[in-house]
């Protein structure tokens, strides 16, 4: 799929959840916008293998930021994985659809919402894989709050000691958490070194450029040694009611006007 | 042969048929385990001393329909993991097995950091999950044995030290049951309920008191075994024992399962004091001086006569 293309799904997508925000009155919209093209480039993109066959995805994706992971549920509806039905009654009646996700529902991969989890359980996905010769990959997408965890560090020094280079870790850094910025609640930076000091390589990238994610998807398929993207991504994109503000962490109500402003925004 | 190692020796032995295995340690180590390293180097996977992150490592594990033991000393995998147990093996309904190595106060003179007297309390509070706390070496074979054919969430509570033998045996059709009787079952006796280490000197007593008691091995605590309510429905007079602090522990468990079967019997609950324990002096001295004496025993069945 062309740039242009995987831009425009972007947009659809962020259109169809925001609509969804509408109706359940509750989420995440500041992580969920934040994350949409590496979301939809992992999985337009290619680089998340489907079976036709099977209608499912051969390769994992673990959204350790668990509040994000219906970023993933009209993709997956595209893809035939979620059914179209469970997509349009989220919000109106019975689904299996979940502001967090859990394995119940079709295509979600990990039970998550309680962060710093995912890098532990992706690695031991791609350990299994590496020692049984399984040709698969684990894409485990952690926001740099799950930085704050200790069980993160643990699971990367244990990433790094076993080289798995089939586990691709993508940090969104949106400089958020829920009470304000990173660097003046408790700084993280500068991640890069601090991640590079376990011997990992980073790629710092435009989290909502499809070009750069692309590239760097791309260079670390070839790299033979475990490695991780950062990111760089504004919290709720595509909305300047929502944008890099920390009460949009989660929903709020929203004025008719606010709704018309940000429907023209998100078109 | 300690706990630990007949539990691994079985896995080892599985391991030459079932390839589906995988054992996890957080830098804990046996005799048997040299063993397992050694033949089977790709089922062995060496965590670090990150008990937080094997449990998502095994979850991962898991996940992808293997059967995974995780093994660490007792304190560490059980209260400083909890909260990757809940998500892991728990809200996912893994088949991980927590294999919790030196219950109570196995690590004396170690000090209350290597004490784990509320293990049992934490981890029965999570849904969905087995416990096991056997006394001996029989018991320990069949739960390995079980969870191999039958792979599920599993926590089972392992003595630092060697155990003695039962006489007799536990048998397969107790470990079935989830619990053993000895002595005489006579509606005038106290019954007095325990398991792990401290079941053994709740036997001791009851020998010295044979026509007053009988004595139950109860080492599967959850799910709570069914038939132990009716075995004990005429019953009056109960007394749990537990290495544990008084809350959360077997006698807890034993009155909530008791009660919301509509079994009331007069229930005593015998147990650690309720402090943290800095001094030195090895664990039956801690265990006589803090709650847990044959004496202390004793006085319990004096004062429910």
């Amino acid at each position: 799929m062309k740039i242009n293309d995987l831009n425009q799904l972007s947009k659809k997508y962020r259109k169809e959840i925001f609509e969804k925000f509408l109706l359940t009155k509750q989420g995440h919209p500041g992580s969920i916008f934040s994350m949409m093209e590496i979301a939809v480039t992992l999985y337009h993109g290619g680089y998340v293998r489907f079976d036709n066959k099977s209608v499912s995805f051969i390769d994992k994706v673990l959204v350790s930021k668990g509040h994000a992971t219906s970023t993933l549920y009209p993709i997956l509806r595209d893809f035939g994985v979620i059914k179209k039905s469970e997509w349009d009654n989220w919000g109106k009646s019975s689904t299996a659809l979940r502001i967090f996700g859990n394995i119940k529902i079709p295509g979600i991969d990990i039970t998550s919402g309680s962060l710093g989890h995912c890098v532990g359980s992706g690695a031991g996905m791609a350990l299994h894989y590496k020692r049984r010769k399984i040709d698969k990959k684990v894409f485990v997408i952690i926001s740099e709050g799950e930085l704050y965890e200790g069980s993160t560090w643990e699971a990367l020094l244990f990433a790094k000691h076993y080289n798995l280079n089939n586990l691709k870790i993508i940090v969104d850094v949106n400089d958020l958490i829920i009470l304000g910025k990173t660097q003046d609640c408790l700084n993280l930076d500068p991640i890069d070194k601090k991640i590079e000091g376990l011997g990992i390589e980073c790629f710092k990238i435009n989290g909502h450029s499809i070009n750069e994610i692309t590239k760097s998807l791309n260079q670390i398929e070839k790299n033979k040694n475990l490695s991780c993207i950062l990111a760089k991504t504004i919290k709720g994109k595509g909305s300047s009611i929502m944008e890099n503000k920390k009460n949009w962490h989660y929903w709020n109500p929203m004025s008719d006007e606010q709704i018309k402003k940000t429907r023209e925004e998100l078109e | 042969m300690l706990q630990r190692d007949i539990f691994i020796k079985e896995i080892t032995r599985s391991l030459e048929k079932d390839k589906s295995i995988y054992f996890l340690s957080a830098d804990f180590g046996a005799e048997a385990l040299d063993e397992l390293r050694e033949k089977f180097p790709k089922n062995f996977i060496h965590c670090g001393i990150s008990e937080q992150a094997m449990i998502d490592i095994a979850s991962g594990l898991a996940l992808e329909k293997n059967k995974v033991f995780v093994y660490a000393m007792a304190p560490f995998l059980s209260l400083r993991a909890l909260e990757q147990v809940k998500c892991g093996p728990g809200l996912m309904d893994l088949p991980i097995c927590l294999i919790s190595v030196g219950i109570g106060l196995g690590y004396a003179d170690a000090g209350p950091t290597h004490y784990s007297n509320e293990d049992f309390a934490c981890l029965n509070s999570l849904v969905g999950n087995t416990i096991f706390t056997p006394s001996d070496n029989n018991t320990t074979k069949f739960i390995v044995k079980d969870f191999i054919k039958n792979p599920r969430f599993s926590y089972i509570r392992l003595d630092r030290d060697k155990q003695p033998e039962l006489n007799p045996d536990i048998t397969k059709d107790d470990y079935e049951n989830g619990f053993k009787i000895f002595g005489d079952l006579t509606k005038d006796k106290i019954a007095i309920i325990s398991h792990g280490r401290i079941f053994h000197n709740c036997l001791e007593v009851h020998k010295k008191k044979l026509n007053e008691t009988i004595c139950i091995n109860l080492f599967r605590s959850k799910p709570f075994p069914k038939n132990i309510i009716e075995k004990l429905r005429n019953v009056k007079k109960i007394l749990v024992v537990d290495e544990q602090t008084p809350g959360g522990n077997l006698g807890s468990c034993v009155f909530e399962n008791f009660s919301s079967n509509n079994f009331f019997p007069k229930i005593k609950n015998r147990s650690l004091d309720e402090i943290y324990f800095f001094e030195n002096g090895g664990r039956d001295y801690l265990l006589n001086k803090h709650g847990l004496s044959d004496n202390d025993i004793i006085k319990d069945l004096e004062s429910l006569k």
